[in-house]
């Protein structure tokens, strides 16, 4: 492969995990909605028409605007093959979070897979084309060298703190929490702790996103990209941690393994949110 | 669209010539769409000659004990096509031909084919009874 065509993959492939970023962080807080599921489970084929159709249009509309592309042409034809590949990568991050959640699995009836594959999607659809908006790569003036101090840390942290509030404190008092707990169990865990690092890494260092060469370039306590991953990770855990505490899902009389299984469901979303504050900084 | 070089990644300011890799990207994305709103004309068809909801209950192994109380396990599966929404399902523990004990479980949703599994917990022993269960309404969503 030459270097050109490389060049012309890697800059595809980000433009792609620009996308599926931006979808993650829109879609993941309706994924923790059970009234989605019901509407998905029973939702008659003509009105997932529709539901498509109606994506297909908000999407389209945002699209002659924004996009998740880089590119500052907006024609109709452009803008029409941007919202299918917004659509299809809004359709698919769905339909993985729902197995990942356990909605779907090897017994659910395939009406209802699809339905709720295409009920989820919608946000993530929307995500997707709105990634540009708040994930674009900033001017390079504005990427100087950063200097070398603890404040940096301190600062990711805050942002970390304050970014997985704002999208965790909305799931934490809900019933899906222990309602997902039920479903998700062993392996399961395990893979929701691999996707949160995995879309904690891939929001904030993966597609050079807002902000991303700074941050690489930042040097200091938990400054390099895996260990800030799992650092805000931890983080992220706590804050959950301590928001299903405040809202009487968990007390100290529980077990400890409730505790976590809790945690690790809301430290998810959390992550993401942690992820999108620490863009911020 | 403008005919310059399509070897360029795409940049900004203008819409370069798309490259080979957001063709494919494009054309994966359009086979997924496809393929989705197949599935839903697929069900369109079907959806046209459903059944409406067929419930059956059944006892699903043997009874356990834990700590006095008797766990007696059973499933329910939907074998008509439509969903049914809100399905109770009752158990009474008949001695004698008497009540002793009833129970009362519901299900939020029983798609087609689908087996919803749960217990009725009694303080008595099952075996030395009969048990009656039985679906006792849905509604359709």
């Amino acid at each position: 492969m030459g270097r050109q065509q490389r060049q012309r993959w890697s800059a595809e492939v980000e433009e792609l995990i620009r996308g599926i970023s931006g979808g993650f962080l829109f879609g993941v807080p309706l994924i923790y909605t059970m009234e989605v599921w019901w509407i998905g489970s029973s939702v008659s084929a003509p009105l997932l028409l529709v539901t498509l159709a109606a994506t297909a249009v908000v999407v389209f509309l945002v699209a002659r605007t924004e996009g998740f592309r880089r590119t500052q042409s907006r024609d109709v034809v452009d803008a029409a093959i941007d919202t299918v590949e917004a659509i299809a990568i809004g359709l698919v991050s769905a339909a993985l979070m729902l197995v990942l959640l356990r909605r779907i699995t090897g017994d659910t009836a395939l009406a209802e897979i699809v339905g709720k594959t295409i009920f989820e999607s919608v946000p993530f659809a929307i995500g997707v084309t709105l990634a540009n908006q708040f994930l674009k790569d900033q001017d390079d003036e504005e990427t100087e060298e950063p200097e070398d101090n603890f404040n940096e840390t301190l600062a990711d942290i805050g942002a970390t703190l304050i970014g997985a509030l704002i999208i965790a404190f909305n799931i934490a008092p809900t019933a899906e929490v222990p309602t997902l707990a039920i479903a998700v169990d062993g392996p399961w865990l395990l893979l929701i702790v691999g996707v949160s690092l995995l879309l904690s890494y891939t929001i904030v260092f993966g597609a050079q996103l807002r902000n991303c060469q700074k941050r690489r370039r930042q040097r200091g306590l938990f400054q390099d990209p895996l260990s800030e991953t799992v650092m805000s990770y931890l983080v992220s855990l706590v804050a959950a941690a301590l928001m299903l505490w405040f809202f009487h899902q968990v007390n100290f009389s529980d077990p400890w393994d409730l505790w976590l299984r809790y945690s690790l469901l809301l430290g998810l979303p959390a992550a993401m949110g942690g992820a999108a504050g620490r863009l911020a900084v | 669209m403008t005919s310059s070089d399509p070897d360029q990644p795409p940049g900004k300011g203008s819409r370069q010539r798309r490259s080979r890799a957001e063709w494919i990207s494009f054309a994966i994305s359009a086979a997924i769409l496809s393929t989705v709103v197949g599935l839903i004309l697929y069900l369109w068809a079907k959806e046209r000659q459903q059944t409406p909801p067929h419930l059956l209950v059944s006892p699903a192994t043997e009874v356990r004990k834990q700590a006095g109380q008797f766990y007696y396990p059973f499933s329910v599966t939907n074998e008509g096509d439509r969903t049914a929404e809100a399905v109770h399902v009752v158990a009474e523990l008949l001695v004698d031909g008497v009540v002793v004990e009833e129970g009362v479980q519901s299900f939020e949703f029983v798609s087609n084919d689908e087996v919803r599994k749960g217990a009725f917990v009694f303080s008595r022993d099952p075996n030395q009874g009969e048990v009656v269960m039985r679906v006792t309404g849905y509604k359709l969503p």
